[in-house]
């Protein structure tokens, strides 16, 4: 029988929430046990009485506090908008396999509230004194989340930053940066063309994936999607095993 | 005070399968039962029921396959799994390595399927096995077994032939005399029933952009508590007319929940939805279940349902 090394279920207080943009929040709380995480791993919070736990990128660990990016979506994110600090919450995590970092220049490209998960790995990389640059893309000024530090901004709407989406701009920071790899969170549509991009230019790349999840353990088979395989096709789980995937892996 | 030597929890679900708590976990809620040995003992379930087998490895459906409802959760997932063949190779040697008992969970598409599948079973020495004739969630097939009384009598009654072990039959609610499907299913040799599998049902979520609705629709099987009151409407019936345990199912997340299927007329319960949302929940149930024997003095599941008949 597996032994669990650490405990994946826990209780945590909330140290601090706020809102950081138009529709996102940012909370950070502390687990009341051991917990560890790197970055591209999840949290699954309870949201009251909803049927299902929502999953949420880790945004930042320092050893004691987690922090999570959230955006206004439905009803699991407003019940979590309406907690206030000392209220106790309750997760499973961190799952998921998390990106892999190496030692190369890294090109990090985030999109909406898909820069959590970039924004936590490029903390860890600077760490590590691994060269990275971080380009996120919002819909526009007042979408951009307060306290997420990101090299370069672009808005679809030209009110801050760079005009226009994010994808525009991968050829170009690929040209400047010169990156030896690429790690990406963020819609599909900026995935799956981050992942050719990348593919074109020969440059490895993993992708963050999101998706509707119930149990986020990899037992209900409910958050797959399609990977390549040696047979040609086959699912893969995103909440087990991604969400982190190779780009070029992905069936878009 | 019962002395804690002489409680008894243990069921008795036919054919000498005995389990030692009638505390259970759902077919497609657990995996094979590893994925949640890293949150508690697993052990301390009365048996765990594996994702459902198929003859060939199934990928599943495509498209979204989950969706939140009000007091539940829709799944159309399509029983996807690797397939008897690599289940039996790679999944079973640990199965019987844990030590807990366990009842594999088979589903077919023709009745061919399901003789061949009792067969494997047999020849494994599988103890238990729930026949799924009951998702809603596979285009042919499977449900059709369910819903019809004398389709499902010679499906149970051929595969009883093939298999000696303790065979339970798990009831769709989703068609109109459940009490007649529970009776054949009986009939052609069923040691016990669960009740009930998913309700059919539709989700629909409608996004107004850019100045046109964009929708989408997730049918399929309907969970969770939401669907509580109509299982113990289903047990209730059913255990009118029979003899076998009857292994309650829907929306159990604690003991009083569990109760409530004790109380309706089952033997045990198998814990489904609940397990995503709180992990260690049937295990906190089997906990529960213990110490309030214990704490009252029940002696055992026997005496507990006859208290649970209220007065």
């Amino acid at each position: 029988m597996q032994v669990a090394k650490l405990k994946k279920h826990h209780k945590a207080k909330i140290i601090s929430i706020k809102q950081v943009s138009l529709t996102q929040y940012f909370m950070k709380f502390v687990p009341l046990d051991d917990f560890s995480s790197k970055p591209g791993q999840f949290v699954s919070i309870l949201c009251g009485g909803l049927t299902l736990r929502r999953p949420f990128s880790i945004a930042s660990f320092d050893g004691n506090e987690i922090g999570v990016l959230f955006k206004l979506k439905g009803k699991g994110t407003e019940f979590l908008s309406n907690l206030r600090v000392g209220d106790e919450i309750d997760f499973v995590g961190a799952v998921g396999n998390g990106f892999k970092i190496e030692n190369k220049r890294s090109l990090l490209i985030g999109a909406g509230v898909g820069v959590a998960p970039v924004f936590y790995l490029k903390t860890e990389l600077e760490k590590m004194q691994i060269p990275s640059l971080l380009i996120s893309g919002f819909q526009t000024e007042k979408e951009i989340p307060e306290g997420i530090e990101c090299d370069k901004i672009c808005t679809d709407d030209g009110t801050a930053g760079l005009h226009g989406s994010v994808i525009n701009y991968i050829r170009n920071m690929i040209e400047e940066f010169k990156p030896e790899k690429i790690y990406a969170c963020g819609p599909k549509i900026v995935l799956q063309n981050t992942a050719e991009i990348a593919q074109r230019y020969k440059i490895p790349c993993e992708v963050a994936m999101e998706k509707e999840m119930a149990c986020s353990i990899g037992v209900c088979r409910g958050c797959v999607i399609k990977i390549k395989d040696k047979n040609g096709e086959k699912t893969a789980s995103v909440c087990q095993d991604g969400p982190v995937f190779n780009g070029e892996a992905v069936l878009w | 005070m019962v002395e804690i030597q002489d409680l008894k929890t243990s069921v008795d679900l036919g054919r000498g399968f005995v389990i030692k708590n009638p505390i259970m976990t759902a077919s497609g809620t657990f995996g094979y039962c590893f994925e949640y040995a890293r949150f508690y003992d697993i052990k301390k379930l009365g048996a765990i029921v594996t994702k459902a087998i198929t003859l060939e490895p199934r990928a599943g459906n495509s498209g979204r396959r989950i969706f939140e409802t009000c007091g539940g959760m829709i799944n159309r997932i399509g029983l996807e799994n690797v397939g008897v063949e690599r289940f039996m190779a790679e999944k079973l040697p640990l199965l019987n390595k844990g030590g807990m008992d366990f009842v594999i969970n088979i589903a077919g598409s023709s009745l061919e399927e399901y003789v061949s599948l009792a067969k494997i079973c047999e020849n494994h020495k599988i103890r238990a096995t729930e026949l799924n004739v009951s998702c809603p969630n596979v285009k042919s097939g499977c449900l059709e077994f369910g819903t019809d009384e004398k389709t499902l009598y010679g499906l149970v009654s051929q595969v009883r032939d093939e298999f000696s072990g303790c065979l339970i039959v798990k009831l769709t609610p989703n068609v109109t005399s459940v009490e007649k499907i529970a009776e054949s299913a009986q009939k052609a040799g069923a040691d016990a029933v669960s009740a009930i599998n998913t309700l059919k049902g539709t989700g629909i979520k409608l996004t107004w952009a850019k100045n046109r609705f964009i929708k989408e629709t997730v049918s399929g099987g309907l969970s969770g508590r939401a669907v509580k009151p109509v299982a113990l409407g289903v047990v209730s019936r059913i255990s009118q007319v029979l003899d076998i345990p009857i292994i309650g199912i829907g929306g159990i997340y604690d003991l009083a929940d569990a109760f409530e299927f004790l109380s309706a007329g089952a033997s045990a319960v198998q814990v489904g939805t609940a397990n995503f949302t709180h992990p260690e929940c049937a295990g906190c149930i089997a906990d529960d279940l213990h110490d309030f024997m214990y704490e009252n003095g029940i002696r055992s599941i026997e005496d507990l349902k006859e208290k649970l008949k209220g007065e």
